[in-house]
Formats: structure tokens, C-alpha cells, sequence
């Protein structure tokens, strides 16, 4: 848990993306800020720029206009944008988007291809990884073979892989029934102190953004202030949170 | 997980359309070095006439279809004996028949007794016929092996009973494998008096034979003189259309090959559009990404090179029982025909991933992950 001296980990600073030639304003002016270590749910209504913010941060989309700052670095300045996607930050998806053919195992060693680990680091990290979300005994076999749940700690071991700061999960238990949801968010705490991680968690669900440190609300792409959880902001609309 | 196992497995988990494309570059290769070692060898077989004895240049008629059925009159060439150049000039005549259905073309060389040593013919057994005889023959030590026959045998030959007084070798397989008769009896036989099929030049020594060579072709524009293997289609254009259909069909198997392999890719790049954006996401490198579509590509080409190659040389065996390339055909596996469906298995799997491969590694991220 961030005890408040921790440094910043992420930094908004008047993020706007618009789409459809700036018919569409997704984020609009906004600003924000995240501490190392800290667990920030981000929550709002359908559409209301939640999943934007998470691309924006992971790199797989541009703002319009302002700046993201990402442990001190602006991604604007990064010019190896791939090398920033595999070290930095670590991505869940909500349809865990593993690869079919691939066991579980593979799923996870895919991810550090092409990073410099050796077959035997990478075959290891997997296999700890694996351990680590509890899926040892299920490590062999694919995506189709495995619940719900179990494909989701895959897709998280993945993630953390290549050993980010930053975990960002856009609606990970959204496919997902409650009792694996609440295995989920449990997982998600204990690597969150395990590994000293800064998690970014996009959800619609305020029993799912409970369990987060902090909860940021996002309305028509600016900043909300529903109050929700005991160590949540209410600030006003677009300031810095 | 190594980063080849990744490609092979993704190859093996499409495996039938794997096998079908591999199955399709296979059958391009197995074209393609069949060809190439068929054109070889008849190419080979050609010229190693021309290369009978210690000749510096051989003379044939120019432009004919097939050098076996080029006519030199005598005549030419004894003008071309007075050439101060000249050391020798001997002319030969070369008559093909079929002597049974395992030999559907057997030669009879026409050659004087008297330069017979001139033209590079060694009698290793008996005597050489006389320079007049009517029915005496020698056979080529291949021949004679084959057919068991010794110095003092009878055989057949063409219609003509021949009596065997010698042996003989040339240290050419296409020499050895004929039987040579006195000139004027061939000449005779094949009703082509003062007519030879090609001529042997030796050349005194010092002597330039490249402006000797000019001074014949100018002097007699009917003729060509053969001096290298590129010189030879100017006397046999049966050859150099298979070397041009040789060509036709490897720039078309490149083709085919590469429009398969661009079916296949383009088909899984479509399909994997997702997959490829989550190892964007996930922190893949555009150049991986192009790497991991163009290995796939490779891996299928190759394999079906492979079997390609292997087939071949099974077409290879089927085709020495055609009957009319029998005694023709022995094949010469140059290592010019494996480089070439080398370079065109490359070619193959290079143009037809390549596109593919790009569309692929410059997917956007998001677009691509949202891709139905």
C-alpha cells in the first residue's frame, strides 16, 4: 500500500484525445496523478474515457494534446515504444487475449521474446510466474482447457513477465463470475505488495474499484468526483487528482 | 520457448493448409530441377559430340535444329584444311537409328581409319576396320560390354550384318556408347556421299584461334564453329529452346510458388489480426512480428523445397524409362540446378510473405486487438 512518500509513478498533465477529426472528445483536459505502489481503480459509465486513459498509458494510442509522464519519462519522448510496452508496463486485458495454440506456459514466455532473457531465464520466470498465480498444475495446458479465472491469472503472469512497474488491467473481471472475480482482485492485492507494483484497474464495477486505494471517476472524458471507498478523491471536475 | 519453436509450431497448427501450400512448392521445385538437370544433360550429351578427340574447335552446320543433323560438305572443308592455321580437319559422319527398344537412338560414326587417332580413338582391343570395308565395324568398349560382344562377333547394325574387328575408346561416354564404321561406308549406307555431320579442327601451334575461327565462319556463313558451351546454340536450337522453356518454366514455378505462399500468409495474417496486435501490445517489435510471418513463410517453402527435391529425382528415374530419351538422357546433377531452386525457393517464400509479413508487423495495436 502507498504510504504517501512514495515518488509519482504516472502524471497526466491536460491529457485530451479526440476521435473522428475532433467530433469525439474521449479524455478531455485531463489531469491526474498516480504514486508508486498505489492501486487506482478508474471508474465511470460506458464511454466515458476509462479504457482511452489505459491505452493512452500503455502506449497504444497517442493523446491529442498534452503530456503522459510515466516514471519520469514523457512517452512522447520514448523512441524504442516497443521496448517501453514490454519493460514499463504490463497490460490485462479483459478477454485475457491469450494465444489459443500456445499452453500456458508459452503464453507467458511469449512475452519475453525478443527481451533479452536466455530460453532457460525465460522457461523459469514462466514456470515461477505460473506458480505464483497458483495455475502449477495447470501450466500445460491451453486456453480453451482452462476457466475463465484460470485464464485470466494467465494473462496477469504475462503481464508481469518482464518485470513492470506498472500493471494496467482494463475490466479484468468483467468476463468473469464473482467468485473468480474475487480470486482475481485478491491476486491482483497480494503481487501488488509482493512486487511492489503500481496497478491501474479500469472497471465498471464499484465492488471491483473497492478494492483500490484510490478511486478516480471519469464522466464525458473529464475527471468526476463520485465519492466511493474510504480513501477515495472527490475533486472537481478536470482538476488535478 | 526459443523464438523458431514459436514458428514451427505456428506452421504446425495450420497443417493442412501448411501441407497444401508446402505440397504446391513442391511440385514447383520437383519441375524446376527436373528440368534443369534434364536440359543439363541432353545439353551434355550434345556436346560431348562436339568435344570427341583433341579438336581445339569443332565445325557443324549453323542454325539447325539438332547438331546430329547438321551437313557439312566435304568440300568446305578441305578449303579449311588449307588454312595456314590449320594442323588437321577431320569430319565425321553421325548417324542415329534405332537398333531395339532399350537403344531407340544408337549412333554409327563415320570416320577414315587414318584419323582415327587424330580424332581422339583409342583401339584398345583388334584392329580398325579398313578404310574401304563395307562390313567391318568397331564398337565403343561400352557398347561391346553391354551387348557382350568381342573382337571377331557379329552384329547387326541398321540393316547391315558387321563383323567386330576392334574395340575402342574415346574417354566420352557418347563415343563409347556408338559404333564407328568407315566414312565412305556410312556415307554410302546413308545415301550422303561427300557429306559429314561435323568436323574436328586442330590448330598449329601460335596459331589465333579466334581469327581463325572468324576466317571460317566468313568464308563459309553456312558454318559455325564451336569452340565453348555457350557457342553450342548457334549449331543446335532444339537445345537452346529447352534451355529457354528451362528458363520459362523456373520463372513461372517462382510465380506460382510466390502467389501460393502470399495466399497462405495473407489468409493467416487476416485470421492471427488479433493475435498480432496483443504482441504489439505486450511489447513485440514491429521487426518481430515481421520476422515471425516471413520464418512461417520460410519454414513451409522449405520444407516443400525438400520434398520438391526428393520428387525430383524420382521424375528423374521415371524419365530415363521414356523411351525416347533413352541412351539420351543420362542425368548430370549440377550443382547450378540445386542453387537455382535454391534462389527460387527464397524467392518464393521472400515475394509472397513479404507483403503479408509488412501488413502485419505495421497493424495498429488497438485496431488490430479490436479486430473481429
Amino acid at each position: 500500500m502507498n504510504d504517501g512518500t512514495e515518488p509519482t509513478a504516472i502524471e497526466l498533465i491536460g491529457v485530451t484525445k479526440t476521435f473522428d477529426r475532433g467530433i469525439v472528445h474521449a479524455l478531455d483536459n485531463v489531469s491526474l496523478s498516480i504514486k508508486a505502489r498505489e492501486w487506482v481503480a478508474l471508474t465511470g459509465p460506458s464511454g466515458s474515457g476509462k479504457s482511452t486513459l489505459l491505452h493512452l498509458l500503455a502506449a497504444l494510442d497517442e493523446p491529442t494534446s498534452g503530456e503522459i509522464v510515466v516514471n519520469g519519462r514523457k512517452i512522447s519522448d520514448i523512441s524504442n515504444i516497443s521496448e517501453y510496452r514490454r519493460r514499463e508496463v504490463g497490460l490485462v486485458f479483459q478477454l485475457h487475449n491469450l494465444l489459443p495454440n500456445l499452453n500456458a506456459v508459452q503464453n507467458v514466455e511469449i512475452a519475453m521474446l525478443g527481451a533479452g532473457i536466455s530460453h532457460r531465464e525465460s522457461s523459469e520466470r514462466a514456470h515461477e510466474l505460473l506458480a505464483d498465480v497458483g495455475l502449477t498444475a495447470r501450466e500445460t495446458l491451453r486456453p480453451p482447457e482452462l476457466s475463465g479465472g484460470e485464464r485470466q491469472r494467465v494473462a496477469i503472469a504475462r503481464a508481469l513477465a518482464n518485470g513492470p512497474s506498472i500493471l494496467l488491467a482494463d475490466e479484468p473481471t468483467g468476463s468473469l463470475d464473482s467468485s473468480s472475480a474475487t480470486s482475481v482482485l485478491e491476486l491482483f492485492a497480494r503481487i501488488r505488495n509482493d512486487r511492489k507494483l503500481t496497478i491501474l484497474l479500469v472497471t465498471h464495477d464499484a465492488q471491483v474499484a473497492s478494492a483500490a486505494d484510490r478511486v478516480i471517476t471519469l464522466k464525458d472524458g473529464r475527471v468526476a468526483a463520485p465519492p466511493s471507498g474510504p480513501e477515495s478523491t472527490s475533486p472537481p471536475a478536470s482538476t488535478h487528482v | 520457448m526459443y523464438f523458431a519453436e514459436l514458428v514451427f509450431h505456428n506452421v504446425y497448427t495450420r497443417k493442412t493448409r501448411s501441407l497444401l501450400t508446402g505440397l504446391a512448392i513442391a511440385v514447383s521445385i520437383m519441375t524446376v530441377v527436373t528440368m534443369g538437370v534434364l536440359t543439363n544433360s541432353l545439353r551434355q550429351s550434345a556436346i560431348s559430340i562436339l568435344r570427341t578427340g583433341t579438336a581445339d574447335f569443332s565445325i557443324a552446320q549453323k542454325d539447325v535444329s539438332d547438331v546430329i543433323y547438321s551437313a557439312v560438305d566435304e568440300e568446305d572443308l578441305t578449303a579449311i584444311r588449307s588454312d595456314p592455321g590449320v594442323e588437321s580437319v577431320v569430319g565425321v559422319l553421325v548417324a542415329p537409328f534405332k537398333l531395339d527398344d532399350n537403344h531407340p537412338f544408337f549412333l554409327q560414326i563415320g570416320v577414315p581409319p587414318d584419323e582415327l587417332t587424330q580424332f581422339g580413338v583409342d583401339v584398345v582391343a583388334g584392329r580398325a576396320y579398313g578404310a574401304t570395308v563395307s562390313n567391318e565395324t568397331m564398337l565403343g568398349y561400352r557398347t561391346a560390354r553391354e551387348f557382350r560382344k568381342s573382337v571377331g562377333d557379329h552384329m547387326m547394325l541398321n540393316g547391315n550384318d558387321y563383323e567386330i574387328v576392334g574395340i575402342y575408346s574415346t574417354g566420352q561416354v557418347f563415343g563409347d556408347s556408338a559404333s564407328m564404321l568407315p566414312l565412305v561406308t556410312l556415307q554410302a549406307n546413308e545415301r550422303k556421299p561427300g557429306t559429314v555431320t561435323l568436323a574436328f579442327v586442330k590448330t598449329k601451334p601460335d596459331t589465333d584461334i579466334e581469327a581463325l575461327r572468324a576466317r571460317i565462319e566468313h568464308d563459309n556463313p553456312q558454318l559455325a564453329t564451336v569452340r565453348t558451351e555457350s557457342d553450342f546454340g548457334r549449331v543446335d536450337r532444339n537445345l537452346e529452346l529447352l534451355s529457354a522453356a528451362n528458363t520459362g518454366v523456373s520463372a513461372l514455378a517462382l510465380v506460382i510458388g510466390a502467389v501460393t505462399v502470399l495466399n497462405m500468409m495473407v489468409l493467416s495474417v487476416f485470421e492471427r489480426t488479433r493475435e498480432f496486435g496483443v504482441l504489439r501490445a505486450i511489447g513485440w517489435s514491429r521487426r518481430r512480428i515481421l520476422l515471425e510471418v516471413m520464418g512461417e513463410a520460410f519454414v513451409v517453402t522449405l520444407g516443400g523445397a525438400v520434398v520438391g527435391v526428393a520428387a525430383a529425382f524420382v521424375s528423374i528415374r521415371l524419365l530415363r524409362d521414356v523411351e525416347a530419351l533413352r541412351g539420351l538422357f543420362n542425368p548430370v546433377y549440377g550443382a547450378d540446378v540445386f542453387l537455382r531452386a535454391l534462389l527460387i525457393t527464397f524467392g518464393m517464400a521472400g515475394f509472397g510473405a513479404f507483403y503479408p509479413a509488412a501488413r502485419a508487423a505495421l497493424l495498429r495495436p488497438l485496431a488490430a486487438i479490436r479486430h473481429e
